[in-house]
C-alpha cells in the first residue's frame, strides 16, 4: 500500500495548525484526538478527516490509516503518551517519518533519534529568549 | 534479590506484605506523597516519593542495582514508560508491567517488555481452562456417598497419547480405564489397547483423585 498520508495525533493549537497547513498544501491529513471538542482548533480550510479515540490503541490508529501514513506528528499534551505512541508508530507500524513533541527533554533518551525526530518547546523558548535578551544587551552597549 | 515496586496503592501494599516474608530487598517509589508516607510509616523499607516515569527519580532510587522492576501504577501508559526506562536506560534484568487494558498486553510485549500482566486476561484464561475440562469430562457417581466415581473423558484429536497403547502411556497412579467406548462395541481395555481419536474413556476413581485425573488429561491435551 502506498504511504502518502499525514497523521496528526493530538489536536492542540500546534497539532491543529500543522494539520491545517498540510491540508492546505493538498496532503491527505487525518487528525486523532481523544476529545471531539479539540477539532474546533482546525481551521475551516482543513479538508482532511478526524478520528476520536485513544491513540495508544492499535484499532484507533488503524482507523486513522496509520498503515498508509508517510508522516506522523505526535503532539498530545503528555510526554508519556507521546513516547508510547511514537514507539507504536515506529516498531509496530513502521511509519517512515515520525515527529514528536516532548516537554521534558530528558525523555529524549527513550527515543531512537535516528528514526524519531523530537521538538522541544523548552529548548525553543530558551533559544528565543537568549536571542531577545542578547539583542537588548547589545542595544544598551 | 533487589525488587523495585513503582506506583500502585492496594497492590503495592499487598505485594510488600507478601515479599516481606521472604528475604527480598524491596525499594518503593510512589508519586502519591501521602501514600508514600503511609508506606514508609508501616514498613521498614526505603521509600522514594516521586514520579517513577521521571528518569531522575529512578536514578535516585538506584534502580540500576535492581534485579526486578515492577510497574504497578493505575495508568498503563505510565507503566509502559517506567518499564521501558528501567529496561533500556538502567539495564534492569527483569521488568514486570501491570496493565488495566487487556489490549495493551500484546502491544507492550511487542514493544519489548518481557512480562505484561493483566487481570482480565487471567480471568478469561481461567474460564477457558474450566470450560475445556468440562467439555471433555463428565463425572458420574456410583454410590450415594460419592466414595467412588466414574470420570468420562472424550478423547480429543489434540491429545498427546493418541494412537498409543495403554501400557505405554504414563498415567498417574490410581487411574484405571475401565471401558473404552468405540463404535461398534465398547472395549474392556488391556495394555495392548490403542487409544484412538473419538474414543470415550470411562475411568473409575475416587473423588480425591478426580482432579488429578482431569489435570492429567488437560496437561496432555
Amino acid at each position: 500500500m502506498k504511504r502518502n498520508k499525514f497523521v496528526v495525533i493530538g489536536c492542540g493549537r500546534f497539532g491543529g495548525q500543522v494539520a491545517t497547513e498540510r491540508s492546505e498544501e493538498g496532503m491527505q491529513v487525518i487528525v486523532v484526538d481523544a476529545h471531539e471538542d479539540s477539532f474546533r482548533k482546525l481551521h475551516e480550510t482543513f479538508a482532511g478527516y478526524t478520528e476520536v479515540g485513544d491513540a495508544t490503541q492499535l484499532e484507533v490508529l488503524k482507523r486513522a490509516l496509520i498503515e498508509e501514513a508517510e508522516y506522523v506528528l505526535i503532539s498530545t499534551n503528555r510526554d508519556n503518551f507521546n513516547i508510547l505512541i511514537a514507539h507504536i508508530c515506529d516498531q509496530i507500524f513502521q511509519v517512515p517519518k515520525i515527529y514528536i513533541r516532548l516537554m521534558d527533554s530528558e525523555k529524549e533518551k527513550l527515543i531512537n533519534k535516528e528514526r524519531i525526530q523530537a521538538i522541544y518547546p523548552y529548548k525553543l523558548s530558551l533559544d528565543s529568549f537568549r536571542n531577545l535578551f542578547q539583542s537588548d544587551v547589545e542595544d544598551r552597549s | 534479590m533487589k525488587i523495585i515496586l513503582a506506583g500502585g496503592h492496594l497492590e503495592a501494599d499487598f505485594i510488600i506484605n507478601e515479599f516481606k516474608k521472604s528475604n527480598h530487598q524491596i525499594t518503593i517509589i510512589n508519586p502519591d506523597i501521602d501514600f508514600a508516607k503511609y508506606l514508609s510509616a508501616h514498613h521498614d523499607l526505603p521509600v522514594f516519593a516521586g514520579d517513577p516515569t521521571k528518569i531522575y527519580v529512578l536514578d535516585d532510587a538506584q534502580i540500576h542495582e535492581a534485579d526486578v522492576f515492577i510497574a504497578l501504577s493505575e495508568n498503563d501508559t505510565d507503566n509502559y514508560i517506567m518499564s521501558v526506562t528501567a529496561k533500556n536506560l538502567f539495564d534492569v534484568k527483569k521488568v514486570v508491567c501491570l496493565v488495566r487494558n487487556p489490549n495493551n498486553v500484546q502491544v507492550f510485549k511487542s514493544l519489548g517488555i518481557d512480562r505484561v500482566i493483566n487481570a482480565t486476561n487471567y480471568l478469561v484464561q481461567n474460564i477457558h481452562n474450566d470450560a475445556a475440562i468440562q467439555q471433555l469430562s463428565r463425572t458420574i457417581s456410583l454410590d450415594d456417598d460419592d466414595k467412588i466415581i466414574v470420570v468420562e473423558i472424550q478423547v480429543q484429536p489434540t491429545f498427546s497419547f493418541l494412537n498409543q497403547y495403554i501400557k505405554d502411556i504414563h498415567f498417574p497412579t490410581n487411574i484405571n480405564i475401565s471401558c473404552v467406548f468405540r463404535d461398534p462395541l465398547p472395549i474392556i481395555p488391556k495394555g495392548d489397547t490403542m487409544i484412538k481419536e473419538g474414543d470415550k474413556l470411562l475411568i473409575v476413581t475416587t473423588p480425591v483423585e478426580k482432579d488429578k485425573v482431569v489435570r492429567f488429561f488437560e496437561k496432555n491435551s
